[in-house]
């Protein structure tokens, strides 16, 4: 059973080749050939190359380290530790929120949070850190421990039209079991890696997603309502689910189901 | 000298106001409004369970079924795809965790609910009661429970508690 999440969640070639014959499960043939030939040309790197051209029209790295308060080339060692309490910030932040900082600090518009821009620059600024260990550091100081306390309470609230928490489906004693046809991922492995991973091609939507619209889609399909992008809580939740996978390698855009 | 305080003054703002431009929208609302009661303990009413076959009918349409709008076959009598203020009827989806006689792409985080009566009934392990408290609320039996609250959170109604225990309780070609 344990083999056969992995191949759905981490959709390793490699990995799905130990898939019974009559395991029918939500990777079909097809939907496997397909993940592997996005792999080799991820719709998303056009995207990210976007992301790149509007990073440097908007802000430039200078100006973003700045804000930062960082040496350009710390950007990629820094961006990896994100979410992280900012000073000037006066709260812990997403590289998106630091994003916006930086265009008002050059006096440019603000990019929205919902906007494909944001998303867009969003993960570029992130695959800056490609290659390198996520590195949050949830006790780095006082507001790193809060939101991680939080982002573990909103995690194992219950709550919404059918009682469920984000734990429901995603605690360690239901990890690997199915969700209809649906292999349900351990937050915390390796092969999910979902901090390192995020934002991720998703193959069902065909469209680049970030980690916390990622985490709103859970919100909907299982009836909780929508915690909005920003806020207090969602910041939360993306430390405590970042945490879960501290270590791993930072790889933007990645494939997803 | 003027002009130098002017700057001065102009930067600071914009230092300050660097942490006022990031969205932050406050969702305490949104989460308080989304909230689930506390867990509630329920009897089940006389004549819950039922041979009747509409009522059966009904039970597993509510199993098998996500909501109202994906739902591939129509409703079977007293049963609608919206509720009564337009918007959409939220099923049960039981089969997203639970395999049954004829479940098709059932999931497994929920036991195995295939010959129920014979297996979990006749032999005493289980009652009535305990299926529509479990359908009800499951956090009584289990406060750590990965089940749906199906009835505590307005999602269902006495009727359509019944209607799930009668299909789970009844005996299956
Ligand atoms: C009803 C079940 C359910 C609930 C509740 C749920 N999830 Fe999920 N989640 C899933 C399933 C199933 C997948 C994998 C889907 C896929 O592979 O397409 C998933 C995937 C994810 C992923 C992506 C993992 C990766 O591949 O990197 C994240 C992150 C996530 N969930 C976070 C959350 C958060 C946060 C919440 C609560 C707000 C939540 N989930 C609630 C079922 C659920
Ligand atoms: C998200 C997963 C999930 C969903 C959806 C779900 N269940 Fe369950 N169900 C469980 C789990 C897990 C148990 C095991 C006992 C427990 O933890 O409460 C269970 C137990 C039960 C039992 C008791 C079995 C026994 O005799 O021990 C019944 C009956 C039941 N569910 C019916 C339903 C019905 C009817 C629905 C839909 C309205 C439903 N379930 C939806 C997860 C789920």
């Amino acid at each position: 059973m344990r083999r056969v999440t992995l191949c759905a969640v981490a959709l390793s070639a490699a990995l799905c080749g130990i898939l019974n014959a009559d395991e029918k499960l939500s990777m079909s043939d097809a939907d496997k050939a397909m993940y592997a030939e996005l792999l080799e040309s991820n719709p998303a790197e056009m995207d990210v190359a976007e992301g790149e051209q509007l990073f440097g029209d908007l802000i430039g790295s200078e100006a973003y380290a700045k804000v930062l308060g960082v040496k350009e080339k710390d950007l990629p060692k820094h961006i990896a530790g994100f979410p992280r309490y900012v000073d000037s910030a006066k709260k812990v932040v997403t590289l998106a929120q630091t994003i916006q900082m930086a265009a008002a600090s050059v006096g440019k518009p603000v990019p929205k949070l919902e906007s494909k821009e944001m998303v867009k620059m969003s993960a570029y600024v992130k695959s800056l850190a490609n290659g390198q260990k996520t590195s949050i550091d949830v006790k780095a100081n006082k507001h790193m421990a809060e939101m991680h306390k939080l982002g573990q309470q909103v995690f194992e609230e219950r709550r919404g039209g059918r009682g469920l928490s984000c734990n429901s489906c995603h605690s360690t004693d239901i990890v690997g079991q199915r969700l209809r046809m649906q292999p349900l991922p351990d937050l915390g492995a390796k092969e999910t890696a979902a901090a390192g991973t995020w934002p991720a091609y998703r193959m069902t939507q065909s469209q680049m997603v970030t980690l916390d619209k990622r985490m709103q889609q859970c919100m909907k399909n299982a009836l909780l309502a929508e915690i909005p992008l920003g806020s207090r809580e969602m910041v939360a939740l993306e430390v405590y689910v970042t945490n879960k996978t501290k270590g791993n390698p930072i790889s933007i855009p990645s494939v997803k189901r | 000298m003027r002009k130098v305080m002017m700057l001065a003054i102009a930067t600071l703002v914009s230092a300050a106001d660097l942490s006022q431009v990031i969205e932050s929208p406050d969702a305490t609302e949104i989460l308080k409004k989304d909230a689930l009661p506390a867990a509630k303990a329920y009897t089940m009413p006389e004549g819950c369970i039922t041979n009747d076959p509409a009522a059966i009918a009904r039970g597993k349409y509510i199993f098998h079924n996500l909501n109202g709008k994906d739902a591939k076959e129509n409703p079977p009598e007293g049963l609608s795809r919206t509720l009564p203020n337009g918007k959409e009827k939220q099923m049960g989806n039981c089969v997203a965790c639970h395999n049954i006689e004829g479940a098709v792409g059932y999931g497994n985080i929920g036991p195995d609910l295939t010959n129920y009566k014979g297996l979990y009934v006749d032999s005493g392990v289980r009652n009535a009661q305990f299926v529509y408290q479990k359908i009800a609320d499951p956090r009584i039996d289990n406060a750590n429970t990965h089940m749906t609250v199906n009835m505590t959170n307005g999602l269902m109604n006495e009727r359509e508690v019944c209607d799930l225990s009668s299909y789970i309780m009844a005996i299956k070609k």
